[in-house]
């Protein structure tokens, strides 16, 4: 368990290094330089690029990367922000709590309410209940989240005027209400989707008929036998979703006009700032990296069956 | 057969149920004739794996009907454009901002000309524009023929009307000489008839009546309905030719590597799991930007016919298929070598290979043809994230570049207007909606429909 755990993590820093050089690689190839201004002369420019060791040839400049990431220096913004730390950009100035707290949530909604309405579903197969549920998951996995979070603007904030239209920093639960809703939506379907269909797999096995023989009452056969069965493919599912709530967060981010790091990661890329491009991509990538992780280590709990060390693919 | 066998018999045999009386003739132990083997023969046709699959496909009701409205949003997307007269980027300057159904001020009189004079309403590319029809050359064509004009003097605020006679006439009416739709015949102005048209001349379309905004025009005066149409194109095509590159790349990469077996195999799904476990959408954003001074670079710079086809779609559209070449092949790769793994144990590759069969050759006879179902569901399934990865980025500004229109750009077009023209979002909105839920569907009916392990 401990080997493998071990493994796990240097694959997931590897995954890391190979992602800041992917990044690192493109940044470098975008057109333009970032102290390009209508203003500018190329004597300022060269003496800019010496003063953030842009002119050092790209290898070196990608070993500094990765000496001060080592050292948890994220390095200087050029542009947006010129000369403040990216560590105070990112998590001093609220934009990764913000991205966090939004990602967390729509995934804990995702998760809290996906599961029991697959299981409501899968309880009441064939009747009008899983009929219902059916439909809105199966169109709901269909919208795409930025004509959800604009027709939610729409109906609430402008016609209805129940909610802000911008929410800000997400001071108040209203302002939560609809980027939380419009970035889980999705998930939550194909969550409970997942869970219906394993859960009716899970409910045809010979343990359960077993249970149920014994006298074991319906809520218990689903609650402690079927359940936790049928959560493996659920929990596989999550690294995904992590993955899909940051890609969610850009459209919800702007949507909704929340300064989190999803929006900050567009514009950074727009303008060149390199030390913010890199830093944004491997705190996000990061996350969806521990993400996958934990996945991978929750299945052994859940499932023991389940043996980490051989090498399925 | 006196029913004692019943009780042993694994079956439940009811023993009044067997016929007591069985008369065998002589007759019935004949071998049979050419004609009772051929009607044997038709009764248990063979059924190919197709028809089999369409068969199943057909009797999944949701999927049809999800199929059928596909081919409809098929229809609306490419044959659409062609029915009505207006395109993605035209803009019509006088009919900004108009409701589903509305009319601007111009096309109202436009109407009311062109059903009250003997010949048609036209006016110089922007049907329905009252703006000043500028002095140059016109031309017009009608039944094979083309008819040059040349107007000397430029006209505030008129209509230019052709005359449908034998020989066509041109003529300028001022706005406010026409009343009620009629016009004075006096006050009309005839255009010179010259013989060719210069070169740079104006095209005329001709217009018989006004055709109806139905899902009205946006801030810039273009009709929503073309736009549309055109972002429902571009979705389509975008995700169809996604999904085959992903097809070509990953059943290719994971037939060699579930063929291969061994080192390569280890090394080639470490890969995998590499690419897997990047979050696409931060290389997404960065490759988008990345590519598209190069792209464009090299479509102006290409004389190729394929750097030409591709300058057609713009670096936009080129970039998401590279980004789709690069990462988005994982999943189909894994399936196919998860397909080939199984597939390979099977007794029919072992006597291929036993009779000497190259590895190319059983790729090709035995082991594609035998994951066609697995390939072809993930395929249908891939074409829906196409779209949604595509009209993310266009709602984001990356992705498809103005003035081609992408639902996506749609609707982050309509956001900033959202309070006043609503609609604006719900057009693109619903047709993105409706295209991905129905792909999904039919995906879902074809994997029922092609899976073999639910055949019976």
């Amino acid at each position: 368990m401990t080997g493998y755990i071990l493994k796990r993590i240097a694959v997931a820093i590897l995954t890391l290094l190979l992602i800041m050089t992917i990044t690192f690689l493109l940044m470098n190839a975008i057109p333009g330089s970032p102290f390009l201004t209508e203003k500018s002369t190329p004597e300022m420019i060269a003496k800019a690029n010496a003063k953030y060791g842009l002119d050092k040839p790209l290898y070196i400049q990608l070993w500094n990367y990765i000496k001060s990431y080592l050292k948890g220096d994220l390095g200087t913004s050029l542009k947006m922000q010129e000369g403040t730390p990216v560590s105070t950009i990112i998590f001093h100035q609220g934009k990764f709590e913000l991205s966090l707290k939004l990602g967390l949530y729509a995934l804990l909604l995702a998760v809290t309410l996906g599961i029991p309405l697959g299981c409501i579903a899968a309880y009441n197969r064939g009747t009008w209940i899983d009929g219902f549920l059916r439909v809105i998951t199966t169109v709901g996995v269909a919208i795409p989240t930025f004509v959800l979070a604009t027709l939610l603007l729409v109906t609430f904030a402008v016609k209805l005027q129940w909610l802000p239209t911008i929410s800000g920093s997400l001071t108040t639960w209203k302002a939560f209400i609809m980027p939380v809703i419009s970035l889980s939506f999705y998930y939550l379907c194909y969550v409970a989707k997942l869970t219906r269909t394993s859960m009716l797999d899970a409910i045809n096995q010979d343990y359960i008929r077993t249970a149920r023989a014994k006298g074991v009452k319906t809520r218990s056969v689903i609650l402690k036998h079927a359940l936790r069965n049928s959560l493996i493919p659920v929990i596989t599912y999550l690294g995904p979703v992590m993955a899909g709530i940051i890609t969610g967060s850009f459209v919800v981010e702007s949507t909704f006009s929340i300064p989190g790091l999803g929006k900050y990661f567009v514009q950074s890329v727009l303008n060149r700032d390199y030390p913010i491009i890199m830093a944004t991509t491997v705190v996000l990538s990061a996350l969806v990296i521990i993400m996958n992780l934990v996945v991978d280590i929750a299945y052994k709990i859940v499932d023991p069956r389940i043996s980490l060390t051989s090498k399925e693919v | 057969m006196d029913g004692k066998f019943a009780k042993i018999s694994p079956f439940q045999v009811d023993p009044d149920k067997i016929p007591q009386n069985i008369h065998l003739n002589d007759d019935d132990f004949l071998a049979a004739g050419e004609d009772e083997k051929a009607s044997m023969v038709e009764k248990h046709k063979s059924v190919s794996y197709w028809k089999d699959a369409w068969r199943r496909f057909r009797k999944n009701t949701v999927s049809m009907a999800a199929l059928f409205i596909f081919i409809v949003c098929l229809l609306f997307a490419f044959l659409g454009p062609k029915l009505i007269p207006y395109s993605y980027g035209d803009q019509y300057r006088s009919a900004q901002k108009l409701a589903p159904f509305e009319y601007s001020d111009d096309e109202k009189t436009a109407m009311s000309v062109a059903g009250s004079c003997d010949g048609f309403y036209a006016t110089a590319l922007q049907p329905g524009s009252r703006t000043a029809i500028k002095k140059g050359d016109y031309y017009v064509q009608s039944g094979g023929k083309t008819y040059a004009f040349s107007l000397k003097k430029a006209v505030e605020k008129s209509i230019l009307i052709l005359k449908a006679d034998e020989e066509p006439a041109l003529f300028v009416v001022k706005e406010k000489d026409i009343k009620d739709g009629q016009y004075d015949k006096d006050k009309i102005q005839a255009l010179d008839c010259t013989d060719t048209p210069a070169e740079g001349a104006s095209e005329i379309k001709l217009v018989k009546s006004v055709f109806p905004h139905v899902f009205g025009t946006d801030s810039a005066g273009r009709d929503i309905m073309a736009r549309t149409m055109y972002g429902a194109r571009v979705s389509i095509l975008i995700g169809i030719v996604a999904a085959l590159i992903v097809l070509v790349i990953g059943s290719i990469y994971g037939a060699i590597s579930g063929l291969a077996g061994g080192a390569v195999d280890f090394v080639m799904m470490r890969i995998v799991e590499l690419i897997y476990s990047i979050p696409e959408v931060l290389i997404v954003l960065l490759l988008q930007v990345v590519l598209k001074d190069p792209l464009q670079k090299w479509f102006d710079s290409g004389t190729s016919a394929f750097a030409s086809a591709m300058s057609d779609l713009g670096s936009g559209i080129v970039s998401i298929f590279i980004t789709f070449a690069l990462l988005y092949w994982v999943t189909m790769a894994r399936i196919v070598r998860g397909q080939v793994l199984q597939l390979k144990e099977q007794e029919y590759v072992t006597a291929a290979t036993a009779l000497g069969a190259s590895n190319g050759r059983i790729i090709r006879r035995h082991l594609l043809p035998n994951c066609v179902g697995a390939l072809v569901i993930t395929t249908c399934l891939q074409i829906p994230s196409a779209i949604f990865l595509e009209s993310f980025l266009s709602f984001l500004g990356l992705g498809v570049s103005a003035p081609m229109a992408s639902l996506g750009s749609m609707c982050s077009d309509a956001l900033e207007t959202i309070s006043l023209y609503p609609y604006r979002l719900v057009f693109p909105g619903v047709i993105l909606t409706i295209i991905v839920l129905t792909l999904n569907l039919v995906g879902d009916g074809l994997r029922d429909a092609l899976d073999p392990r639910l055949k019976k």
